[in-house]
């Protein structure tokens, strides 16, 4: 693993087309469950040989076997219905949980456990658990059934915990607890950082939070305090004007920033150049010591060709930066 | 009492029936030709302004079936601005492509004016057109040529001058001019500003034949009840849900424009009792008059699932009907 400028995932892959196959057949009914596990599995490996073939230092296992980050735990946890497909963006479409009675892992405790521990039997590098914030599943739901949005919000928050102390327990060294929505409601930070501070309690795992989207100028340098080890934010979708906002602000000497530096939601495949100019203009601003580069989010908007050329891109523009400076 | 649509609408159905979801995915995969697609929505924005007639509404808009945000068609009837990166819209789980300004703006038309001429074409009621306010397209513009905040205000306020100017050909009855920053940044712009751009705007009495009202969503509104009571609007729009201390206000005061009250959380699955909103309303007729005021969604009805936002609509329905008999 590189000393310095590591190199990582925000979570989710481009789905490969045999899978985006299987999971049509399954629909059907043509297939088994366990067909579909083998279909999720053998696209985490090609993730996982992505990863190793570009040098990326921590892996994430690409969320195969998810659909969307918040109606995933919403299928499997107790309290949730689903309501028909909602736009979030462009042709893209989800279906928005419904909270409508007390949330509870149910049986779905460990629920995130499998789908990482096959990952990590499959490289040598470390490999993310992956989990989405309390407030973002809040936030993400229409709420029919709590009387407040904190009520939901602190509940959920000891559900994360409970799966965070399982993928802990499991053997991840990384956590990664994502809040994109955190940065909507600047009123109710406190609210989030409260509830992170549950998910997080007594975790000895390093833990990250992604946070995207939003207008940071309004949370800074409240963010700072949430309780993660390192902060994932993106910086490319906005020509990393976010850098001209931390500058504002001392980056705090006890916490990590990856920074993305390659767009998620454009089909351009930016320069290595491009790439490179961003990395040095963190660098000016953020500790080495405390920067990784990573791309703006999930990748899975992306074709796989595309994923894939964004994240060849970023890793050169990484490696050359290591080697014009002397890096490790 | 009045109802009206507010802005968007699911572009996919509850059941059978056509969606744009599905066209366009078709049509990328080169299932559908491009005269397929521009049938669907055709089609999409049809069901949109039949379901705002048959709920007895006395306004509806096309849904924004063809947009793919509020921006959307502004950006293609403007030179010198393009659409670019996602931004999150507030506080939604909705992204927009952000307009970026490369230079100073030119109107060069046709786009929204063809989009407001087929839903008139298609609607048995008199069609609204939502537009971007003045606020709210500076608040999440990027501007990458003025650098001065007064001359991009007062060139955008001539290219939305002349956007409602072709507006007026094509059949439609009204502009709203939508202000979720106005509710949400309140004290950003000084109020001297904000009335006397949309003075500016509006120009005098008689200028255009159309109806223009001004939509506050998102956030408090009280604080711009007098700036804008001032100004000639046909209407004034706000959203109780998110500042129900306007009730109050609106029960106290007649404004001289017609009222809009969003009374339907447009983002919210819960069903709203029609007799628990008639008793709301109550006050407010009493001190506007009954036949002056609208009540609406709180915003469009995108942010819900097809099913839940046409449960709306016929809440809506049911609440004129317990209203006005």
């Amino acid at each position: 693993m590189a000393k310095n400028l590591k190199t990582t995932s925000v979570g989710s892959f481009p789905k490969p087309p045999q899978l985006m196959a299987a999971r049509a057949r399954y629909r059907r009914h043509e297939i088994t469950k366990e067909q579909l596990q083998q279909a999720e599995d053998e696209a985490t490996r090609q993730v996982i040989a992505l990863q190793e073939e570009l040098g990326i230092d921590i892996f994430v296992h690409g969320e195969m076997e998810r659909g969307d980050m918040v109606a995933y735990f919403a299928e499997n946890w107790q309290g949730f219905s689903e309501s028909l497909p909602v736009r979030s963006y462009g042709n893209r479409y989800y279906h928005k949980p419904i909270v409508e009675g007390p949330v509870a892992l149910g049986k779905a405790a460990g629920l995130t456990v499998g789908a990482w521990q096959k990952a990590a039997a499959m490289t040598s590098h470390p490999v993310k658990g992956m989990l989405t914030g309390p407030y973002t599943i809040c936030d993400w739901s229409f709420n029919a059934y709590y009387p407040d949005r904190r009520s939901l919000v602190l509940d959920l928050a000891r559900l994360v915990h409970d799966e965070a102390l399982a993928l802990e327990q499991a053997g991840a060294q990384y956590i990664q607890i994502d809040e994109p929505a955190l940065s909507t409601r600047p009123e109710e930070l406190d609210l989030a950082i409260e509830a992170m501070a549950i998910v997080t309690r007594g975790l000895k795992a390093k833990t990250i939070s992604h946070v995207c989207y939003g207008d940071f100028d309004t949370i800074l340098p409240g963010l700072f305090d949430l309780p993660v080890d390192q902060l994932d934010l993106e910086a490319a979708n906005q020509n990393f004007a976010l850098l001209d906002l931390l500058a504002r602000h001392p980056w705090p000497k006890d916490k990590e920033l990856a920074l993305g530096v390659v767009d998620v939601h454009t089909h351009r495949i930016e320069s290595v150049d491009e790439v490179k100019a961003g990395i040095r203009r963190a660098m000016e601003i953020i500790p080495l010591d405390n920067l990784l580069i990573d791309p703006d989010c999930g990748l899975k908007t992306r074709t796989w060709e595309e994923a894939e050329e964004k994240l060849r891109v970023m890793a050169r523009a990484v490696q050359a930066v290591r080697e014009e400076e002397g890096l490790e | 009492m009045k109802t009206t649509m507010m802005g968007s609408y699911p572009k996919i159905p509850a059941g059978p029936g056509p969606s744009v979801r599905t066209a366009i995915q078709r049509f990328e995969k080169g299932q559908l030709s491009a005269q397929q697609l521009y049938n669907t929505y055709q089609l999409v924005v049809k069901r949109v302004v039949d379901l705002a007639a048959d709920a007895n509404m006395d306004r509806t808009t096309d849904g924004q079936i063809r947009w793919y945000d509020l921006f959307d068609p502004v950006v293609r009837d403007l030179d010198n601005v393009h659409s670019a990166g996602l931004l999150r819209l507030f506080d939604n789980n909705f992204y927009f492509r952000h307009p970026v300004i490369t230079g100073r703006l030119q109107y060069q038309g046709g786009t929204l004016a063809a989009w407001s001429q087929e839903a008139v074409a298609s609607s048995r009621i008199p069609v609204t057109v939502v537009l971007p306010g003045l606020f709210t397209f500076l608040a999440l513009a990027e501007d990458q040529n003025y650098h001065s905040a007064d001359t991009l205000l007062s060139d955008l306020i001539d290219v939305m001058h002349l956007t409602v100017q072709h507006l007026e050909s094509t059949g439609i009855a009204e502009v709203q001019w939508d202000e979720p920053a106005l509710a949400r940044y309140g004290g950003r712009w000084p109020q001297d500003t904000v009335h006397d751009a949309y003075r500016a705007l509006l120009g005098p009495a008689g200028t255009t034949v159309l109806d223009q009202s001004l939509a506050l969503y998102w956030g408090p509104s009280s604080s711009w009840v007098d700036v804008l009571a001032d100004l000639p609007f046909s209407r004034l729009s706000f959203d109780a849900i998110s500042d129900p201390s306007i009730l109050s206000r609106l029960s106290a005061e007649a404004l001289p424009s017609e009222v809009g009250l969003g009374l339907l959380d447009a983002r919210s699955v819960r069903m709203e009792d029609p007799k628990a909103l008639a008793a709301v309303l109550s006050p407010i007729l009493a001190a506007q008059g009954p036949d002056r005021v609208w009540v609406h969604p709180s915003c469009g009805l995108e942010f819900l699932p097809p099913d839940r936002a046409a449960l709306k609509v016929r809440l809506l329905q049911d609440l004129k009907a317990l209203i006005n008999g």
